[in-house]
């Protein structure tokens, strides 16, 4: 890595002042209620809604290059462009049927689109929806479930004392999910409750503080001085 | 049995894993469930709500966890609809609208009117408009999600701000989901917020519930049998029925654990044996 630091651009610095000024400005608006004689607290709410008009363009850059890149595949027949297609047809052939079956964001007034046409489309929408989506989704993150009893056999072994705390407590805290084992037992319960009260929330305390603290400082670091050119 | 087959080739243990989940589900086996205290807890603050609170419910999941987490969105609607509570329906997943739809045809809407008691605001593109509804909710949402203007439902008319909600509940599968509400809404305005969570990510929340943060969480599917049972709707969201196949599938999981950890051991033995 280069030690050498370079001279920010005059654009660079430009853009450093602004970040490092609205960076400030939200922090300064979170911790200090200043009401007169403006209400920064209301300013920085004003400020942080036109964000919504940059993250909606955001969202169209982002279907813009999507179809960039896949008509791209098509027309240079890259390999598996054939998929390409499937992702183009599904992106803009949803988003169709989407804006035809709730006409009002594009139609408010229901002069173009018809009635009819709107009635005949909506039981499409719904069943690829509700039945083709829906079920594709949640079986393709049920799969889970066998990749999880597999790894478990194969993975999840009592090679080292920590590996061992950690299968006893895994193990306790599956056993104590089920229900069944509460006929069992009822004290599976009160274990996994333990176990997840107590150091689990140790743990994630843990976890949330640091990466609150790593975060605070990495803001600060951007907000001096942003890596121009890295 | 070949015992490093089995580990190269996990054919079988997909075998047994489909056969405890489809049986118990295909002959409707039911199994008693212990309601535990983070589901209690918010039953218990729903009922205790005064007649004519808002409460704004937020579908922050897509398709891949309903499964998961639409019981839950069932059953807690159920109970919200029970009650003389006024609902919205929001998201800050694109999936939520469409899923909210879905949990309203499934409930039994009593003698509650859209627009007067309930409505259907739609998604929340990011914090900011999360942030803004908190003081005008017609303003980022000029238009519910069947065209009407907002700022004719008496719904809205009566609290035109999600400031005035006297509980959030996020169904959320991740980000954006909790967090947001825990930073905009509950810091600032000190609005109640409960989650419906699943099971992997429930673990992350306790802390927020152990501090006071979060008034109650469901985990995972087991929450929505919890309030099945709680709101004496059993079947209505299919998560009792479910519990069987939830427990063979842990149990199966457990011995597959054991089992493998066995051969391992009974494998290292032998080795060390075959070494002297």
């Amino acid at each position: 890595m280069s030690s050498t630091k370079r001279k920010m651009t005059r654009g660079e610095l430009i853009l450093q002042i602004l970040i490092f000024s609205l960076g400030f400005f939200y922090a300064f608006v979170y911790y200090v209620n200043v009401s007169q004689p403006i209400d920064l607290q209301a300013a920085s709410d004003q400020l942080f809604a036109y964000l919504t008009a940059m993250l909606t363009a955001a969202f169209a850059i982002g279907i813009i290059n999507l179809t960039r890149v896949h008509v791209n595949n098509i027309k240079r027949k890259r390999p598996a462009w054939r998929y390409s297609i499937i992702l183009i047809v599904c992106l803009y052939g949803m988003a169709i049927i989407s804006m035809i079956s709730s006409p009002f964001a594009i139609d408010p007034t229901g002069a173009v689109i018809p009635a009819n046409l709107i009635d005949a489309v909506t039981p499409i929408w719904e069943f690829l929806y509700y039945k083709i989506l829906v079920s594709i989704n949640s079986s393709i993150f049920s799969l889970l479930a066998f990749f999880i009893a597999s790894a478990a056999y194969r993975a999840f072994k009592a090679r080292t004392f920590e590996s061992t705390i950690l299968l006893v407590a895994g193990l306790l805290v599956v056993l104590g999910q089920a229900p069944i084992m509460d006929l069992v037992w009822p004290g599976f319960s009160a274990i996994r409750a333990w176990i997840l009260s107590f150091p689990n929330i140790a743990g994630q305390r843990g976890i949330l503080i640091g990466a609150a603290l790593g975060i605070l400082a990495f803001s600060v670091r951007r907000l001096i001085r942003y890596p121009w050119g890295r | 049995m070949n015992m490093s087959g089995l580990r190269s080739d996990p054919r079988l243990i997909y075998l047994l894993l489909g056969l405890v989940i489809t049986v118990p589900i295909l002959t409707h086996s039911v199994l008693p469930v212990p309601v535990t205290q983070t589901t209690q807890a918010l039953y218990d603050f729903i009922q205790k709500l005064p007649a004519n609170s808002l409460v704004v419910l937020s579908f922050d999941y897509s398709t891949s966890v309903v499964p998961e987490l639409h019981p839950q969105a069932i059953v807690v609607t159920q109970q919200l609809f029970t009650l003389p509570l006024k609902i919205l329906f929001v998201a800050q997943w694109t999936d939520g609208p469409a899923l909210a739809d879905a949990v309203l045809e499934a409930v039994d809407k009593g003698n509650k009117t859209y627009g007067v008691d309930y409505a259907t605001l739609g998604y929340i593109p990011n914090s900011a408009t999360l942030l803004g509804m908190t003081a005008d909710l017609h303003q980022f949402f000029p238009v519910d999600t069947h065209g009407n203007p907002t700022d004719t439902l008496p719904i809205i008319k009566e609290f035109p701000a999600a400031k005035q909600a006297a509980l959030v509940i996020t169904f959320a599968a991740g980000e954006p989901g909790l967090s947001q509400y825990l930073q905009y809404w509950q810091a600032r305005f000190n609005i109640p917020v409960a989650v419906g969570a699943t099971a992997s990510s429930a673990p992350g929340y306790l802390p927020f519930y152990n501090s006071g943060q979060i008034v109650g969480i469901l985990i995972s599917i087991r929450g929505a049998a919890e309030y099945e049972i709680l709101i004496h709707r059993m079947g209505i969201s299919g998560a009792t029925s479910a519990m069987v196949a939830q427990s063979a599938a842990h149990l199966l999981i457990v011995a597959m654990v054991v089992f493998g950890n066995v051969v391992y051991f009974v494998g290292r033995d032998r080795k060390k044996e075959g070494a002297k």
